[in-house]
């Protein structure tokens, strides 16, 4: 700052020498460590927990700035792939033979089955035929090929639950940990305890799908009660950051001297307000956001990817909405490639009769043929790029959905109805086990039976790979310490590499 | 007295016997009946066992580490006999006095029992045991304690202690805010600082009471009064408390707290378009300065006096619409529970700062708060449901008054109707549910084709029944029933997420909640049949209406499966409907001519319009808000929450801590909101002037004196100045709880009115100026940027009131909501009338920590980030802004840059610019156009700072 002009001198000093004398005089302001200040409720205030937690500590002019974990990670990034509308476990990863041998026979114990939507109809087969895939022999349908293929890289969890049937707050459940809108997402909390090692780049993006925003919207990306600077950024290669360019009619030299012009104010103000930590950090805002402007186009042009990784992902697909998901899935590999931390990748859209999601009601076969090659062929290219990469070692991807489909069709229709009983997700990459299956639904995939696993637990497991404790991570807001994982949570050992 | 030990010993500085006897008197130590067990047990057996003696040190030793007076684990403190007999979160009571066995305390002391209990130290001894178990058996006999029952609670919180006014602290100022924050700082060797450049007072003033900057002519008004600058303060305090634009500001700071929305949320998130005159009653009732203790009333019980917007208060939340709840039991328990839950929430966070919702699975942790107070106060609503409501007043006697005409109106149409009929000999019209009787046939399959409906939709039924004729052996019945063995058919049926196959024509069920509608899979001609068991006399086919109607049909039916079909009836002599929405050339009517056709179209139009306004003056205007039934349904508490899990009825009541209602279920139902009305706006009521007093302290000085505004519990934060608090709320509550008097109070202090500047030294100890040595600056929130903004273009449209102006292209649905980026007039108005749309971030605005009324939020989060850099300086708005920003100063100044530099300086920032500041940006002006500077300056700390 020593160039900065006394203002008894100012008269004889025209602007392009005040100015350039600031240029670079951000690095010149000394941006102290302090505990959040800025960030209100959200981190200091209330009354100590009695358990211990380690609340991040973070400096309001560096909010994405790396932040220690807990102990030492598995894991550094994560991508989330969320197949809104509900994706059906028994046409897809849990393979249940008896359900084939009891096609047309009503749910033994359940025959007048209520259910989301109302009456059951008899247990109805697969529509897809199971086969073993890869060393393991994992029986997966031909709904999903490509992904049975990565069968032997991929840690199966067949036992999940959720408490909701309904696919907003089932959605809200598995994203933000309540059924409740308005909760932080599990991308926000952990933006919020690590940061994020990339500076130039947001630190947690949620992809859109092509076709349209999933169920429970931006609820899945959400800030909730953490300071706005940890929300998710909704990017994707169909839509950008909104406002990243300059507008058209103002000049890039108009434009950067308008910013010139902007700093010089601000620092005078920071001359008046000496050590204020918020003007540093507006300061600091501004420059990230600059940056920004030049590395997102960047790290978006996936037309730069040579033709065969286009291939591997399917990206090169004439039916264009697979090619858009696919240009999403390498663009999700590059956000990671390029350090940041959680991005989000939704498969599925709103509540669209199942016509744009995994929602299959009165339709399934017909619908899903449609659902099954979109998401198929990008998902499995995203696991071999990531792992030809080696960044499958520092990766964790996640597949997830709000909850499973009945093992019977609906009354009346060709469609199955919700069934948060059981359901599958499956976890790749980083710390966890490779062709590995874990936890069961009863014979006919209607309710899961062995090792009941939660949302939660999934929550708590997925921290624990990124060396947090999910007890530790917490907030005060509104009288409780809140935290992704509620009051429950069980890290999921058996399924640690 | 043990407890009075107690007190004093957990909260030293508190008056033990004051606390005792004020705050227990009330709702516990008048019973005092000891309770049955201890009777029985007293009685029954010697008392061996000296508790003082024997039992209090091996509590003391080994268990108040986690469950005493100062931290309760798991919900149970061994300090007080109540929290015992209650239990913990475990809801197994500790002790059950005369039976060990059932008493969880020697469950978790056994020697296997995980975990082991002590967690850390040594475990009990065998004697130790013994000695608990012996003293279980014969009452837990508890000297001093013995009067309490479970349901007794206690508390030494210091939010529920009876409010006073404290002494004012002596000092240099008469002031007593001043005095309080004086004596404080004074302890922390720090000093208030000299007061605040006249200029910045204003701009703090306008910004916190308005949310908008001073104009010009506020400016040359106050800097050149000719009575000095504490007259023109003064006299602005005046003017701007009574400007409309105040209510707008601080009507915003509620609606965050409740997060009132105009969605409902969830998946669908649809609009609920009638909310808006809730936010309008805010307003107004902030800018009338209603007594906040009539504020509270009306938004519990507005409908018994008349408001009927205020009770938008109690839906504010967001709730499930019944199309998205599952149809099995648990999930429709589920999702009423869940709504009351919002309503709980709201109240008991809004109005009390308590958070009585973390009771609905068990005891409070940390709080006096029973898991049975939760559903106590679940009982006060038990009789609410979302929806609207007649919104009375002037408009609604207005419409009511119009009523007669327009009943008038429709009847003479409805007579044309009739002589139509008669002229023509028309038969009755199709009913919802038709019946039509015929000479008895015998028949082997029936048939409907459908070839038109009333609305042009895919034809519908929910049920079609075929009697078989009243002389048959086994008298009437209906012979289509897929019970009896018939079997159903039709042309097509729909997909759609819910059945619409045709098995659902004879499955029997006609409830509209339960069963479902065949449904042809498209519009035009339809038919569905029905196969009999066997030939079957027949006299009468009936049909039940699905989501159409039909209008154009045939009934047929024939002896055999090789047989002709023969007409049973149709509809070519049937009066049509009114609702049927078929033009006059397509109304197949037999023997009728066009001319007539015509007008039996126009007639069915004309007594549809007029039906519609008679339907609308009934109904009145809409408010969405709160309405009641008059006999609620029985309130249970639940185990654990779960709505399967009903342990017993609970009265409707409020937390026990608080005191007693008593009320039965043979009170009306609005009696319970009354009385809850009643007790929080008491004149003693503990909590409900701390909260909001500490509200309003919040939103001037940007923290509150306690930090936690919507808890006011032991997880809460503890008041920076309790004296001074319960000052300000014992005072708010003299002057007849009057807002602007508190407003008036705290700007008019010299602690408000002080200089903003840094300190090193007072940095050092209190960075946050949480002891005000100085008026700690803070970030605008998202609306008061945009606000000022438009001020400051000059675009700023001040109309009042009434529905909202859209921030997106939707106003409520499923999400993927894209944000309109250009306004004109109507979008230039306060963000306040800007319709709130639940969950979905606001453009631009959002990224400064706008809520998005998911959860409560009393406290905005102050986040930094570049997202609102990229919005504030790219945005369509905020260049557009910035457009007619300059326009309005060339307009406002000469045609030099010089005059165009000061001019915009004052507009944005209420001063000149320093020489150094002038050089730099004339310059900017010359070289790039006045336009970017115009634009930076939005983009300034100080532009978006209330200094």
């Amino acid at each position: 700052m020593k160039n900065i002009p006394c203002p008894s001198t100012a008269t004889t000093i025209n602007r392009r020498r005040v100015l350039s004398g600031v240029s670079g005089g951000l690095a010149g302001i000394a941006m102290h460590s302090l505990l959040a200040q800025t960030n209100g409720d959200a981190t200091g205030n209330g009354r100590s927990a009695k358990k211990k937690a380690e609340r991040p500590v973070i400096d309001p002019a560096k909010p994405y700035e790396q932040r220690p974990s807990h102990f030492e990670a598995k894991a550094k990034n994560v991508i989330v792939v969320f197949c809104s509308g509900a994706i059906s476990h028994v046409d897809t990863f849990d393979f249940k033979p008896q359900l084939i041998k009891q096609h047309g026979k009503p749910l033994p114990g359940n025959e007048k089955l209520v259910s989301f939507q109302g009456p059951n109809g008899n247990l109805t087969k697969p529509l897809w035929n199971f086969r073993p895939r890869g060393e393991s022999g994992k029986m997966i349908s031909d709904l999903v090929p490509h992904i049975g293929g990565m069968a032997d890289d991929i840690c199966f969890l067949h036992s999940l639950t959720n408490k909701s049937n309904t696919h907003g707050p089932a959605e809200n459940v598995m994203n933000t940990g309540f059924t409740f809108d308005g909760f932080p997402s599990m991308g926000a909390w952990i933006n919020f305890a690590l940061g994020t090692e990339n500076q130039n780049l947001p630190a947690f993006v949620a992809i859109e799908d092509p076709r349209g925003m999933p169920q429970s919207g931006p609820n899945n990306w959400a800030g909730g009660f953490l300071p706005a600077a940890f929300q998710g950024t909704p990017l994707s290669t169909t839509k950008p950051i909104r406002y990243l360019n300059r507008p058209p009619e103002i000049t890039a030299e108009a434009d950067s001297e308008a910013r010139k012009a902007w700093r010089f104010l601000e620092e005078q103000r920071q001359q008046r307000f000496k050590g204020d930590q918020q003007l540093a950090a507006r300061v600091a805002s501004y420059e990230l956001a600059a940056r920004m402007q030049l590395h997102v186009p960047h790290v978006m042009q996936v037309s730069d990817e040579p033709a065969h990784i286009r291939k591997l992902y399917g990206a090169d697909s004439a039916n264009g909405t697979k090619a858009a998901f696919a240009n999403n899935c390498i663009l999700a590999r590059r956000l990671v490639e390029n350090g940041v931390r959680f991005v989000q990748l939704f498969n599925g859209a709103y509540a669209s009769g199942g016509r744009l999601n995994w929602d299959a009601h009165s339709n399934l076969k017909t619908q899903y043929d449609t659902h099954g090659e979109i998401l198929d062929q990008p998902v499995a290219g995203l696991l071999k790029d990531l792992k030809q990469r080696g960044l499958l070692d520092s990766t964790l991807v996640i597949f997830a959905t709000e909850f499973g489909r009945m093992p019977m069709f609906q009354a009346g229709t060709f469609g199955r109805d919700h069934n948060p009983l059981g359901f599958t997700c499956w976890l790749a990459g980083a710390g966890v086990k490779k062709g590995f299956s874990f936890g069961s639904t009863d014979a006919f995939g209607f309710r899961a039976q062995e090792n009941i696993l939660t949302a939660h637990d999934l929550h708590a497991t997925i921290l624990y790979l990124l060396g947090l404790h999910h007890q530790e991570l917490n907030v005060y807001h509104n009288g409780i310490q809140r935290r992704l994982t509620d009051v429950h949570g069980k890290v999921i050992h058996q399924l640690l590499a | 007295m043990y407890l009075r030990e107690l007190v004093s010993l957990s909260n030293p500085g508190f008056d033990p016997v004051m606390s005792i006897f004020q705050t227990t008197s009330k709702s516990f130590l008048l019973p005092l009946v000891p309770s049955i067990v201890f009777a029985v047990f007293s009685h029954a057996r010697a008392n061996t066992i000296d508790y003082q003696r024997q039992i209090l040190p091996i509590l003391k030793d080994h268990c108040y580490k986690c469950h005493g007076p100062e931290t309760q684990e798991a919900g149970i403190r061994f300090d007080q006999r109540p929290s015992m007999l209650r239990g913990g979160d475990s809801g197994k009571p500790a002790i059950v006095p005369g039976v060990p066995g059932e008493s969880n305390l020697v469950r978790v002391l056994a020697p296997h029992f995980e975990p082991r209990m002590p967690p850390e130290g040594p475990a009990l001894t065998t004697a130790q045991i013994r000695l608990l178990e012996t003293w279980i058996l014969e009452g837990a006999n508890w000297p001093g304690q013995m009067h309490l029952k479970a349901s007794d609670i206690t508390s030494n919180l210091w939010s529920l202690q009876p409010l006073n006014e404290p002494a004012v602290p002596q000092g240099a100022t008469s002031n007593p805010i001043d005095a309080f924050i004086d004596a404080k700082l004074r302890a922390a060797a720090l000093r208030r600082s000299a007061p605040a450049a006249p200029v910045t007072q204003l701009r703090r003033l306008h910004l916190v009471l308005t949310g908008l900057p001073p104009t010009l002519q506020d400016l040359q008004r106050f800097n050149h009064h000719p009575e000095g600058i504490d007259r023109a303060y003064a006299e602005s305090v005046n003017q701007l408390l009574d400007s409309p634009r105040y209510g707008e500001r601080w009507a915003q700071h509620w609606l965050d707290v409740i997060r009132w929305a105009e969605t409902v949320g969830f998946e669908t998130n649809l609009e609920r378009p009638n909310a808006w005159p809730y936010r309008d009653w805010v307003i107004q009732s902030l800018n009338a300065d209603k007594p906040y203790d009539q504020f509270v009333f009306e938004q519990i019980a507005g409908d018994t006096i008349g408001e009927d917007a205020a009770l938008g208060f109690l839906v504010a939340g967001p709730a499930n619409l019944p199309g998205q709840v599952g149809r099995d039991e648990n999930a429709m328990r589920q999702a009423r529970q869940d709504e009351l839950d919002e309503v709980i929430r709201t109240v008991s966070q809004g109005f009390m700062g308590l958070t009585i919702g973390c009771a609905r699975c068990h005891n409070h942790k940390f709080d006096p708060i029973l898991q049975r107070d939760y559903y106590a106060m679940q009982g006060i609503f038990a009789g609410l449901s979302y929806g609207e409501r007649r919104l009375r007043g002037a408009k609604n006697d207005t419409w009511q008054s119009q009523l007669p005409k327009a009943k008038d109106k429709l009847q003479q149409h409805l007579k044309r109707r009739e002589a139509l009929k008669k002229e023509l000999g028309l038969e009755a019209s199709v009913e919802n549910i038709q019946r039509e009787d015929f000479p008895p046939v015998t028949a082997q399959s029936v048939r409907m084709t459908i070839t038109a409906t009333q609305n042009g939709s895919p034809p519908s039924l929910y049920e079609f029944e075929v009697w078989s004729s009243p002389d048959t052996n086994n008298g009437q019945k209906n012979v289509a029933l897929a019970s009896h063995g018939s079997i159903p058919t039709a042309s097509s049926f729909a997909l759609a997420n819910q059945t619409r196959h045709f098995d659902n024509l004879t499955d029997g069920t006609v409830d509209r909640r339960q069963a479902f509608p065949w449904v042809a899979a498209q519009s035009g001609p339809a038919w569905i049949g029905i196969d009999l068991v066997e030939p079957t006399e027949i006299a009468r086919i009936v049909f039940h209406r699905g989501n159409s109607t039909p209008v154009e049909y045939t009934l047929e039916y024939r002896v055999s499966s090789d047989a002709e079909w023969q007409l049973l009836s149709d509809a070519t002599r049937k009066m049509p409907r009114e609702d049927d929405l078929r033009t006059a050339e397509t109304l197949n009517l037999a023997d009728v001519s066009a001319a007539k056709k015509r007008e039996i179209a126009e007639n069915s139009t004309s007594i549809r319009k007029a039906r519609s306004e008679v339907n609308r003056l009934a109904s009145g205007p809409r408010v969405f808000a709160a309405s009641f039934m008059e006999k609620p349904e029985a309130t249970w508490q639940l185990g654990r929450g779960d709505p399967m899990q009903r342990t017993r009825q609970i009265k409707p009541g409020i937390p026990k801590v608080l005191g007693e209602f008593r009320l039965d279920d043979a009170h009306p139902e609005s009696e319970r909101r009354i009385a809850l009305a009643k007790d929080l706006t008491r004149n003693d009521h503990p909590l409900t002037a701390r909260v909001i007093v500490n509200r309003v302290w919040q939103h001037h000085f940007g923290h509150g004196l306690t930090d936690t505004p919507s808890d006011l519990g032991s997880m809460g934060s503890q008041p920076t100045h309790p004296d001074l608090l319960d000052w300000l709320a014992f005072n708010f509550i003299k002057d007849g709880w009057s807002l602007k008097s508190l407003h008036r109070r705290i700007v008019m202090s010299d602690t408000f009115r002080q200089d903003n500047l840094p300190d090193a030294k007072a940095l050092a100890v209190d960075a946050d100026a949480r002891l005000l040595w100085r008026f700690p600056p803070r970030r605008m929130e998202a609306e008061a940027i945009r606000d000022s903004i438009l001020q400051t273009s000059g675009k700023l449209n001040l109309a009042v009131g009434g529905r909202g102006f859209s921030l997106f292209k939707q106003r409520g649905g499923l999400s993927g909501y894209d944000p309109i980026e250009e306004f004109d007039q109507s979008g230039w108005r306060r963000m306040i009338y800007a319709h709130k749309i639940r969950m979905q971030s606001v453009d631009i605005f959002g990224s400064f920590d706008c809520p998005d009324a998911g959860q409560m939020r009393p406290k905005r989060t102050q986040s930094i980030t570049p997202m609102q850099a990229l919005n504030l300086f790219n945005s369509t708005f905020a260049t557009r802004q910035a457009g007619f920003f300059a326009q309005r100063v060339e307009a406002m100044s000469d045609d030099t840059t010089a005059s165009q530099t000061e001019m915009a300086f004052l507009l944005a920032l209420s001063r000149k610019p320093t020489t150094i500041e002038h050089t730099a940006m004339e310059e900017l002006v010359k070289e790039q156009g006045l336009i970017q500077l115009c634009r930076i300056l939005m983009n300034t700390s100080e532009f978006l700072y209330i200094p």
